[in-house]
């Protein structure tokens, strides 16, 4: 704890937050972190096995925040609340959103990002993002995210076609087996549009936000038992948002404001 | 082709993991099966009931739910019986013995099946030979019903063992890093999955590639009283 303490890169009002943090919260002192590791520009590895993204950053910075000794546990995202729920790790931080179904399992911090939905097709598609314009198209979504949630209330008559990663979605883009795909629209654009293989793509329409689907963005999940963890984080959140922590790492990654308002 | 280089050392360290869990697999697998196929063919209801529903129950079940229920199932199980015992806070369910507990299991089932057909095989007079001549029933299998019986199921615990060693793919979703989840990783990370794709689908033809020609070489040995001019 008290190593924690003497990281010069501190500033004193964070070191008094963390103090304050380190007497609230006890029980944060060793966390485990249940990342994903194959979701970029948010979680990806490097060759020598190193995680990296926007979600590892926030992590450790939320780790620092509060004082902790953190570990990241990789997941595939197939099993990711099973294994919050079996002990393996104690908070989720990878890019799961907030929905009332995830609720009814597991807790969530306040959002640390929000982003919104949007379609992708091939330039000078003459579909459109309404919901008569895709009845019976092919539309690609990665399954049991908030975009097939959305897809399926939103676009009732369209055909949802779903695939276990979001990479195979772009591959099946690519390849024309879809005739567009929902998903992410930071995710589309790194993912996709910004590389060779998305050249001949683009956005279809604007900007698509449900609370009901969307929720209210991303946030770390945790087990339904350790509000003080969640609270802990929610107040980490807060302080990175403040002291410019997290506009720093938000810069690293992306020319806007991801925060969402 | 740069990236697979790149992240060879992902590769190989997937590759080692996925040849571990297929081999200890495959032990704990054979032991199962011998045990199952002797109890389906025991004199004892007991036996031929326990040997039925396990075969029953495990090859009708989907292999991924299985593995599911085990780890994580298992560790909820764990973690609630040591809430309520108060015997302990939290064991961690390993990610490998886990995985190698369940496909040896799953395929425990489907060994004892080739194990059984193979024992069926051998001419009931022999058995009988042996032992009017005064050799107990282990003596009987391990001199008479053992050697026919790898030559009787060798085409099929072949075709077993192939399934298996893809089988083993499964495990990523209880966290474990084999070739597959490495590659998926490494592909959508350098965008180029496709690559990684083919990759792994050139390692797994090489791994079957090389258990052929071994398994083929085991065949022979336990046919060579078996000269035939078609061989």
């Amino acid at each position: 704890m008290f190593t924690r303490f003497t990281i010069p890169v501190l500033i004193p009002s964070v070191f008094a937050f963390a103090v304050l943090m380190a007497s609230t919260a006890p029980l944060a002192k060793d966390i485990r972190i249940g990342v994903e590791g194959a979701y970029p520009p948010f979680s990806a590895k490097t060759a020598d096995g190193e995680l990296f993204g926007f979600d590892i950053d926030i992590a450790w910075a939320l780790c620092e925040e509060m004082g902790a000794t953190c570990e990241l546990v990789e997941q595939d995202w197939d099993g990711m609340i099973p294994g919050l729920l079996a002990r393996k790790y104690d908070a989720i931080i990878a890019s799961m959103s907030i929905t009332e179904e995830r609720k009814k399992r597991v807790d969530f911090s306040e959002k640390y990002y929000q982003t919104p939905a949007r379609f992708v097709a091939k330039k000078g598609t003459a579909l459109t993002d309404n919901a008569a314009a895709l009845a019976g198209k092919r539309i690609g979504v990665q399954r049991g995210t908030i975009h097939q949630c959305y897809l399926e209330k939103a676009f009732p008559d369209a055909q949802p076609v779903l695939y276990p990663t979001q990479e195979e979605v772009f591959s099946d883009l690519l390849i024309g087996r879809i005739d567009a795909q929902l998903s992410d629209s930071i995710v589309a654009l790194d993912g996709f549009l910004n590389t060779d293989e998305g050249k001949d793509f683009d956005f279809m329409g604007g900007n698509h936000i449900d609370v009901e689907c969307h929720g209210e963005g991303v946030g770390v999940a945790v087990r339904k038992q350790d509000q003080d963890l969640r609270d802990s984080f929610s107040a980490a959140i807060n302080t990175i948002r403040t002291n410019g922590v997290y506009q720093e790492i938000n810069a690293k990654y992306f020319d806007f404001n991801i925060y969402g308002d | 082709m740069d990236a697979l280089f790149e992240y060879r050392q992902a590769l190989i360290d997937g590759i080692l993991i996925t040849l571990a869990l297929a081999f200890f697999s495959l032990l704990i697998a054979v032991g199962l099966g011998l045990l199952g196929a002797l109890a389906k063919l025991s004199e004892r209801p007991a036996a031929r009931a326990c040997a039925d529903g396990y075969t029953t129950v495990v090859r009708g079940v989907p292999d991924l739910v299985l593995m599911l229920l085990v780890f994580f199932g298992g560790q909820q199980l764990l973690n609630s019986l040591g809430g309520v015992t108060g015997w302990w806070d939290y064991i961690e369910v390993n990610q490998f013995i886990a995985g190698v507990f369940t496909i040896g299991v799953i395929f425990g089932a489907y060994m004892t099946e080739s194990f059984r057909g193979a024992i069926l095989a051998i001419p009931r007079g022999q058995i009988e030979a042996g032992l009017a001549y005064g050799m107990t029933s282990f003596q009987v299998f391990y001199r008479i019903i053992a050697p026919q019986m790898v030559r009787y199921a060798l085409p099929s615990f072949t075709n077993n063992w192939l399934v298996q060693l893809k089988t083993t793919a499964l495990v990523s979703v209880i966290g474990l890093h084999d070739v597959v989840y490495n590659a998926f990783v490494a592909g959508r990370t350098t965008r180029q999955l496709f690559t990684f794709m083919f990759a792994v689908l050139v390692i797994y033809l090489v791994l079957t590639a090389i258990s052929d020609v071994f398994l083929r070489w085991l065949g022979r040995y336990y046919s060579k009283d078996m000269r035939s001019a078609t061989r």
